[in-house]
């Protein structure tokens, strides 16, 4: 599904073992992980239809194919979930959440779980360099694929939404990949950081018109416009 | 009687051959290591290369009895474990190739294995043939219906071409399970193929000389290549006499022709592998086996020895042709 055409070329994680592979921003699902993938997929989609009772709005604005960038307020755990809604199931392999890494790939289980299962991508926040975005965006264009970014950093400890950081700038600024923002409300009270597990709340998920940066300037001005828009185009969803 | 092969492990050193194997390479493990403490004791190695030896030698200890409990415990074992070597040797090939993008002829693919091994568990070499045919057209159809024709051909035949290799080819190695006498014969191809490599190796790096195929194999010397067929083919004719005595197998002639083509068909596998590596532009498969590479890697000579043996013993003795045929699906 790269293209049309068929290419010989070995897959990016050749050779790397198993853990490491989980840990890398340049690994490729195989079928044992499309299984995963899809089968998770389809788990969240009961999972928040029944428990959550999640209603949307807007769903056909986020874009038909990738690549695409999903951003959204981060209060729970529950937010890359529902976001991964949005998305067509047969896309289950190209959708990759931004998760951190000191949570979620930390130890060997964890870091297979979130490569096999949630198809996450680690970011390392003690040292979340210029090194990974630029991977993270040479692949978003390259392949191309879809992320799911929540560019506060961190989730709210307090249900309010933070600033947005300038990462997200760091990786569209001067490309043509649209912007989807989107608001998950409900899902602070519904999983603060700290519970155990997910109360049955009602969510409501907005989605916002699709934004593109082309002509932002890829340094740290442009970025910082970038995150500032989305970031305000984010809160206007919450008084539409 | 089919329980008992199947599952019988009371049977696992019924025959001598088995018994000379299975210690043979326990032994040849532990002088392995004796020789490599005694080199590093006399300073005779460097670091570097005693590193490189000591993670061979760790990736024989964890292989050699992954490779030799399944024949012995019984022919489920076997089958089964031949069954998921094919699908790792599969999933290795794919990932190279790029082939494991194309979900749907990755999955056909996976789906012939299943069903290759579905008839070797069931003894039922009519099925088994089948699937020789149907799986090729099953890949070639299928993907019609994506209604993308941009690259279908590369997709296909990679997908024809990785079933051929790894769900027929080694499909044969599985099927020897279904004659009754068939851990020696099998532990013996296992084990000459294996050494193949490495008396290759032994030779060609005493003896040295002209490159076999340079552009292909940097490695391989014509010295090695001839080495090897000698040691192996005197290596598997006597334990082909042991294995064989008595049958129509049991001659000079015969024993000779199945060493060579042991020694020869393996080393063609071994070259084959190192076309694909080449023309792809990698040097390992993958790197499960730590000083191996891949699993490809290690097996590559098995591809083609396993049918060429299968035939060949076939012509003289036919395989399990005295034990009931379709176990699973008959009446």
């Amino acid at each position: 599904m790269t293209g049309p055409e068929f290419h010989y070329e070995p897959a990016h994680d050749l050779g790397l073992p198993p853990v490491e592979r989980a840990r890398s921003l340049r690994r490729e699902a195989g079928l044992v992980e499309t299984f995963g993938h899809w089968i998770w997929g389809r788990f969240v989609r009961v999972y928040f239809a029944g428990w959550h009772r999640l209603a949307v709005k807007g769903r056909s604005r986020v874009p038909a194919a990738p690549p695409f960038v999903l951003v959204a307020n981060h209060s729970s755990h529950l937010d890359a979930l529902a976001l991964s809604t949005l998305v067509r199931a047969k896309w289950c392999d190209r959708i990759f959440p931004i998760a951190a890494g000191d949570t979620f790939f930390e130890t060997p289980a964890r870091a297979i779980f979130a490569a096999l299962m949630l198809n996450a991508l680690p970011m390392w926040r003690r040292s979340a360099g210029r090194h990974a975005l630029a991977a993270l965006r040479e692949r978003l264009v390259g392949e191309p694929c879809a992320y799911i970014l929540f560019p506060e950093g961190t989730r709210s400890r307090t249900g309010e939404m933070g600033p947005f950081r300038p990462g997200l700038g760091m990786l569209v600024a001067g490309t043509p990949v649209p912007v989807v923002p989107c608001l998950l409300e409900g899902a602070w009270r519904a999983f603060p950081p700290g519970a155990a597990f997910p109360r049955p709340r009602k969510l409501r998920l907005f989605v916002g018109e699709p934004m593109t940066f082309e002509g932002e300037a890829d340094e740290r001005a442009g970025w910082e416009r970038i995150s500032e828009k989305v970031e305000s185009a984010v809160r206007a969803l919450g008084k539409e | 009687m089919i329980r008992e092969r199947l599952v019988g492990w009371q049977h696992a050193f019924d025959h001598r051959v088995t018994v000379w194997i299975t210690a043979g390479v326990a032994a040849l493990l532990v002088l392995a290591c004796a020789a490599v403490l005694l080199l590093s004791a006399t300073g005779f190695v460097r670091p570097e290369l005693r590193r490189e030896l000591w993670k061979r030698i760790a990736s024989w200890a964890v292989l050699a009895p992954l490779l030799l409990a399944p024949v012995l415990l019984g022919a489920a074992w076997f089958i089964a474990a031949v069954a998921a070597l094919s699908l790792l040797c599969y999933q290795e090939y794919a990932r190279a190739m790029g082939l494991f993008r194309e979900k749907l002829v990755s999955a056909l693919v996976v789906l012939g294995i299943l069903f290759v091994t579905l008839a070797v568990a069931d003894h039922w070499y009519h099925f088994f043939v089948c699937t020789f045919a149907l799986f090729p057209g099953i890949i070639a159809v299928v993907p019609i219906f994506q209604d993308r024709p941009q690259g279908y051909i590369q997709r296909v035949a990679l997908g024809i071409f990785g079933f051929m290799l790894f769900g027929v080819c080694l499909g044969h190695l599985g099927y020897m399970a279904n004659d009754w006498h068939y851990r020696p014969a099998v532990l013996t191809v296992l084990l000459c193929t294996e050494l193949n490599d490495v008396f290759a190796f032994c030779c060609g790096k005493s003896i040295g000389g002209p490159k076999l195929a340079p552009n292909t194999s940097p490695n391989k010397t014509i010295s090695g290549s001839v080495g090897a067929v000698v040691l192996t083919t005197a290596l598997a004719a006597t334990l082909g006499h042991f294995v064989w005595q008595d049958t129509r197998l049991d001659h000079p002639l015969p024993l000779l022709a199945f060493g060579l083509i042991v020694s020869v068909v393996g080393q063609l596998g071994d070259l084959t592998l190192s076309s694909l590596k080449r023309d792809l532009g990698i040097k390992d498969m993958a790197s499960v086996l730590p000083g191996h590479g891949g699993l490809l890697d290690r097996f590559n000579s098995l591809l083609f020895v396993s049918p060429a043996v299968f035939h060949f013993v076939g012509y003289f003795l036919g395989w399990g042709t005295n034990l009931p045929t379709r176990i699973l699906s008959g009446p």
